[in-house]
């Protein structure tokens, strides 16, 4: 498969500003788009799981994916998210770091918030 | 957009945030992207709080991620016409490893596999000048669309009704390309991966459907939508479209097409995108399914777009209201409304048929009493499905289709 280059964190493109203007040649420029930054940043806390999470979640993605559950999401789904996460999209997670960043998720983003 | 700013608050809403272009006022100093930072929209679920951000190629629209981007379309977009524009049509990413560049002159889809007799490379430039094109409307929709409005609420991307779309699709029928492929007898699915990639090398994004739906002639490598190139969120250079089923199977940056002998059953298509196996596709709530099959078709769904549930309309006088209905493809026969609360219905007016895939247009006179209310609208199609006067519900939040009900105040 012909893929482009990726970053990990982010993905930068050097020539995002080039490839737009010069569209009327011949040969046609590649179709290049420059993405604008993350919306909302995981939700600062004085728990462990914090800093771990933030090590470990939003390398691959921003944090609406925490911050938009509902508020019932239970601790099972947030356990399974995060398993998955590491077994099924091979995230480097450390086993010992899961129950911490877990506890962060379900007291952030779920039913275990403080009312 | 000719619809009043009365009815319609997200875009009262855009305004007040300072979206002056929107509003046609004209020149600003801010950015667009600033701009559309600055708003914000309330869907109507607990934590439905949502920034509009105008991602590249797309006017601003409603973030459910950042990163991948998922987008979902402002309700307010289907009241302005049939055809979805593509910078308001939704996107909907899995991984975050998404192409950004991409050159369609030397893009390349690959077609082989183990039950392929003669694989090879197919170029943009081939499947433009070597196949015969076809063209047609259909509605592309997330099998998540409406998930966020689940009740019980169930966890996954809380969507409200806007992951959908409906457009103009030019491209060439897979069965063609895939004659030229040679299928051996063996064939029993087609697998479709595209330029998208998981960053750590777990969970790509790969689709499979069997090999007699690959071919019925109507699935399609589209390279043109509403006219012009496919949106790079929706799938530049070439998008698989899969007419009446949901868009989980719609691959963008289509790279890779595999004919197998055997069922595929990688992540995306087992354990996720799965269906209780039983004739509602739904079970109790809180209960898990006994059997699972893979989301196919769409369920039949219709919605008033020309009034939003809370707006205030005039007494006594007579306006037309108008809406959308669709289905999996058997095409809409009959939609039907109610003032009263679903206690007493009446035939809505059928638009142009458009084709079976497409949204259909429907209208009914109305001239409102002084009070509240309760308007719903509810479709059948040509094989007599409908939609459920009550919400179904399964875990996974797919597939919704209730009655939808629009609560207006004449005053």
């Amino acid at each position: 498969m012909n893929h482009p280059a990726h970053g990990k964190a982010r993905i930068t493109f050097v020539v995002a500003a080039i490839a737009v203007g010069i569209a009327s040649t011949a040969m046609a420029a590649p179709k290049t788009i420059d993405l604008p930054p993350d919306g909302v940043q995981m939700t600062p806390s004085a728990l462990p799981g914090y800093a771990k999470a933030q090590a470990s979640c939003v390398v691959c993605h921003s944090a609406e994916y925490m911050l938009y559950q509902p508020p019932t999401a239970a601790r099972p789904y947030w356990d399974s998210m995060v398993k998955r996460m590491k077994v099924v999209f091979k995230a480097p997670i450390d086993d010992a770091d899961m129950p911490e960043i877990i506890d962060y998720l379900v007291k952030t983003y779920g039913n275990e918030q403080p009312k | 957009m000719n619809h009043s700013d009365t009815a319609n608050p997200l875009r009262r809403r855009l305004v007040a945030g300072g979206a002056g272009l929107l509003a046609g006022a004209g020149a600003s100093a801010l950015s667009g992207t600033a701009l559309a930072q600055a708003a914000t929209v309330n869907l109507p679920m607990v934590n439905g709080k949502r920034n509009l951000v105008a991602y590249p190629e797309k006017r601003p629209l409603i973030v459910l991620t950042s990163r991948p981007p998922q987008l979902e379309t402002p309700f307010e977009v289907f009241n302005e016409s049939l055809i979805t524009p593509n910078d308001a049509f939704f996107v909907r990413y899995h991984n975050a490893g998404i192409p950004t560049s991409i050159d369609a002159d030397t893009h390349v889809i690959r077609i082989g596999g183990s039950a392929c007799g003669k694989p090879y490379d197919l170029t943009m430039a081939a499947l433009r000048s070597q196949f015969k094109p076809i063209e047609y409307l259909a509605v592309n929709q997330c099998s998540g669309n409406s998930r966020g409005l689940f009740n019980p609420r169930v966890t996954g991307g809380q969507l409200a009704n806007g992951a959908m779309g409906n457009a103009r699709w030019l491209g060439v029928p897979l069965r063609d390309v895939l004659a030229r492929a040679e299928l051996k007898s063996s064939a029993r699915q087609v697998m479709f991966n595209g330029l998208d990639i998981a960053l750590f090398g777990g969970g790509d994004f790969v689709k499979s459907i069997d090999v007699d739906h690959a071919v019925d002639g109507e699935v399609m490598l589209a390279y043109q939508m509403n006219g012009a190139d496919i949106p790079m969120l929706n799938g530049y250079p070439v998008k698989l479209i899969v007419p009446g089923y949901y868009g989980t199977y719609w691959v963008k940056h289509l790279s890779e097409i595999e004919v197998v002998d055997q069922t595929y059953e990688g992540f995306w298509m087992k354990p996720a995108y799965r269906i209780p196996d039983n004739d509602c596709a739904c079970i109790e709530p809180g209960t898990a399914p006994a059997a699972t099959r893979p989301i196919g078709r769409f369920t039949v769904r219709s919605f008033i777009t020309s009034l939003q549930d809370g707006a205030r309309i005039k007494a006594g006088q007579q306006s037309v209201v108008r809406g959308i209905a669709f289905d999996g493809g058997q095409g809409i026969r009959e939609v039907a409304f109610s003032t009263d609360g679903g206690q007493s219905w009446r035939g809505a007016k059928l638009g142009a048929d458009m084709g079976r895939y497409s949204f259909r247009e429907f209208t009914f006179g109305l001239t409102p009493e002084r009070g509240n209310h309760d308007l719903r609208v509810r479709a059948w199609n040509r094989s007599g499905q409908s939609q459920p006067m009550d919400a179904l519900w399964q875990p996974a939040g797919y597939m919704r289709n209730v009655v939808e009900s629009v609560k207006v105040t004449a005053v």
